[in-house]
């Protein structure tokens, strides 16, 4: 036996362990990330929860309104639409769609974002001050005008307003590394390696990119919650997803023409997107304040 | 001072020119005729079709062509819509200070409510009264604008039928536009009941206003809190605790001003934002602004309106970026180029 512990206790948590048990301290945290592991989960198996196909039209049940209503019936939870679809499976659907799309736009804006936040970070003098200045004023093209200009080239459709939102969501990833890379590259623990002898693609993956995860998590998050907000709105503006795809902004627009005979085809697929982004963000404030917290201590 | 302002001038214009270049490639990536994209004007004949060619220098190289270009923006001639056949420069003159008033509005209002609620919670972070402070800044932050506008619509202007539903001002008051910002025009209109003008023209103000406002609004307190929370853990706060300063004095002498500096570039970040839901929003308000126009232009299919609105509204947020950005060089040079607050 040593003469005295340096580690008096038994267990060292890692930094995702402590960060976790900041975050599991936050109540309001901890609904968020049910309510959102909630719509994953309507997400992944939306084909097999789904009461009826999203696209299968029913003549007999038009505009019949949700279970909860006088009139309504228990077969379609939240009613139908004008052209008789439940609009439970739609929604459901939807959730799908839209949550699915964002998280795949945000995964390929973070790949690409990183890759040039990095390159911009690493590089010195008049070179990496017009490529920062550049992007910075480029960066603040609005997302909307961007998605306008991409469907007049190519046209409208999901995939379409994907690439106009991804373009967007990059230059707030190039930000992010930049300067994280650079207030990196100072540290002492950079040095020491550079001293071993590493190369910038060593030093960039052995020692920059682990520290930087977390950051590109809550990044990630941020954007996540943009991304949705950004598909549905190209969705309800006709320029994204068509709408005999189900896109919760698609829906609404549908719901639109019926606002007056069928209110809750404009209130659920609104409240449904609500929620989604409030618990994206709700979930994204909690990490980020557990991160703060493990960073304090 | 002088190399800031050389520096951010020299930015300006190359960006500018990026913008430019865009807006001419975008003739040639748009589907259909180059002519037709770059002028809004459809040919009759061939003999009109090559003059046209010849006046656009269409028949020379690319870099001629984008010179006449150039030269075709800053003397006035933005070519021709095809939907209304109306000249662009005319039409994008009256539509952009409709947006810019509206925006403007949202900001006056996300400043005026957002600075102080922002202050209140920081300086008691952790309350009850600054977590339900939070709770709701965050709740409206994820509110999809359209939505919010549409529920506005429904609640305001259809049940209780206190706020109209579209335009800028009622069809009764002939105002012709002189300035593009309403109020200002209504003040320079003769022959009118002033008054009762100003009164539709708020009330129809009122419902976009605080759509894309309450939106901005929340972004405005969250980033007040956070920067307000982080000064309280400075060192020289501490200090300044020691000596023995009373609490108000912490924060009006130390706290208000280094808190607002690290928000000025995040400021010029929800322009962007603010822009987009103001274009949004337009479009449910039938405001005749820039998106609106826009929207309405992408909808016909109307290639040269989009190209020189494009130009014409990035052009806009980047110069007021770019302002903000140059606003905050000057007045706290102590900063790291590239550092930039979080919420």
């Amino acid at each position: 036996m040593p003469q005295f512990s340096l580690y008096e206790e038994a267990f060292h948590p890692s930094p995702w362990h402590r960060t976790w048990a900041a975050f599991r301290e936050s109540h309001i945290a901890i609904i968020g990330l049910f309510v959102l592991g909630m719509f994953v989960v309507f997400s992944v198996f939306a084909p097999v929860l789904s009461p009826y196909d999203p696209n299968a039209q029913n003549i007999d049940g038009l505009l019949i309104p949700p279970s909860w209503a006088m009139s309504g019936s228990i077969s379609n939870l939240f009613g139908t639409d004008a052209l008789g679809r439940d609009l439970f499976s739609r929604i459901m659907y939807g959730c799908r769609i839209t949550l699915g799309s964002g998280l795949l736009m945000v995964v390929l804006a973070m790949l690409i974002g990183v890759s040039i936040g990095t390159l911009a970070g690493m590089l010195k003098g008049v070179r990496s001050s017009i490529v920062n200045h550049l992007l910075d004023a480029l960066m603040a093209i609005p997302t909307l005008l961007i998605a306008i200009i991409i469907v007049a080239i190519l046209g409208t459709g999901l995939v379409n307003s994907m690439w106009a939102i991804t373009l967007a969501l990059i230059p707030q990833f190039i930000h992010h590394t930049r300067r994280f890379v650079r207030s990196e590259a100072k540290k002492e623990y950079i040095l020491a390696s550079r001293l071993d002898g590493a190369n910038k693609w060593q030093l960039f993956v052995h020692s920059i990119l682990p520290n930087m995860t977390e950051m590109l998590v809550v990044q990630g998050t941020l954007a996540l919650s943009i991304a949705v907000i950004d598909i549905s709105a190209l969705g309800f503006l006709n320029l994204g997803a068509q709408s005999s795809l189900p896109e919760l902004g698609a829906i609404l627009a549908d719901g639109l023409d019926v606002a007056y005979l069928a209110p809750w085809n404009v209130a659920l697929p609104g409240i449904t997107i609500f929620v989604l982004v409030l618990s994206i963000n709700v979930v994204g404030d909690g990490l980020r304040s557990a991160l703060r917290k493990r960073m304090s201590q | 001072m002088i190399r800031i302002l050389a520096r951010y001038s020299i930015l300006f214009i190359l960006t500018l020119l990026v913008l430019t270049i865009l807006s001419f490639a975008l003739a040639y990536l748009f589907p259909g005729d180059v002519l037709e994209n770059l002028t809004g004007i459809t040919p009759q004949n061939d003999m009109q079709r090559e003059a046209l060619m010849r006046q656009y220098r269409l028949d020379q190289n690319v870099v001629v062509q984008f010179v006449h270009y150039l030269g075709d923006l800053a003397s006035g001639d933005w070519g021709y819509s095809f939907s209304s056949g109306l000249s662009l420069r005319e039409e994008i003159g009256i539509a952009m200070p409709a947006t810019i008033e509206l925006s403007f509005y949202a900001i006056l209002m996300a400043l005026l409510i957002g600075i102080p609620l922002g202050y209140y919670a920081g300086i008691r972070s952790y309350s009850v009264s600054d977590k339900s402070i939070n709770a709701l800044s965050v709740t409206t932050y994820s509110i999809p604008v359209y939505w919010f506008a549409l529920i506005l619509i429904l609640i305001f202007s259809l049940n209780l039928d206190i706020a109209p539903i579209s335009g800028r001002i009622s069809l009764l008051f002939d105002i012709p536009p002189v300035s593009g910002f309403i109020l200002i025009d209504i003040m320079m209109t003769e022959n009118i009941d002033k008054g009762l003008a100003m009164r539709d023209a708020f009330s129809h103000l009122a419902l976009p206003t605080f759509a894309v406002g309450a939106i901005t609004t929340a972004s405005v307190v969250r980033l007040i809190r956070r920067s307000v929370i982080d000064v309280k853990n400075r060192p020289y706060i501490t200090a300044a605790r020691s000596r023995g300063l009373s609490g108000w004095r912490i924060f009006s002498q130390h706290v208000i001003r280094n808190a607002l500096l690290p928000i000025l570039p995040l400021m010029a970040i929800q322009i962007t934002t603010l822009i987009t839901n103001a274009m949004i929003v337009e479009t449910l308000f039938s405001w005749p602004g820039i998106g609106n126009w826009l929207i309405q232009a992408i909808y016909q299919r109307d290639y040269p309106a989009l190209r020189v609105g494009m130009l014409a509204v990035s052009t806009l947020v980047i110069s007021l970026t770019i302002l903000i950005d140059l606003f905050n060089r000057i007045i706290d040079p102590s900063r790291e180029k590239y550092e930039r607050a979080t919420v």
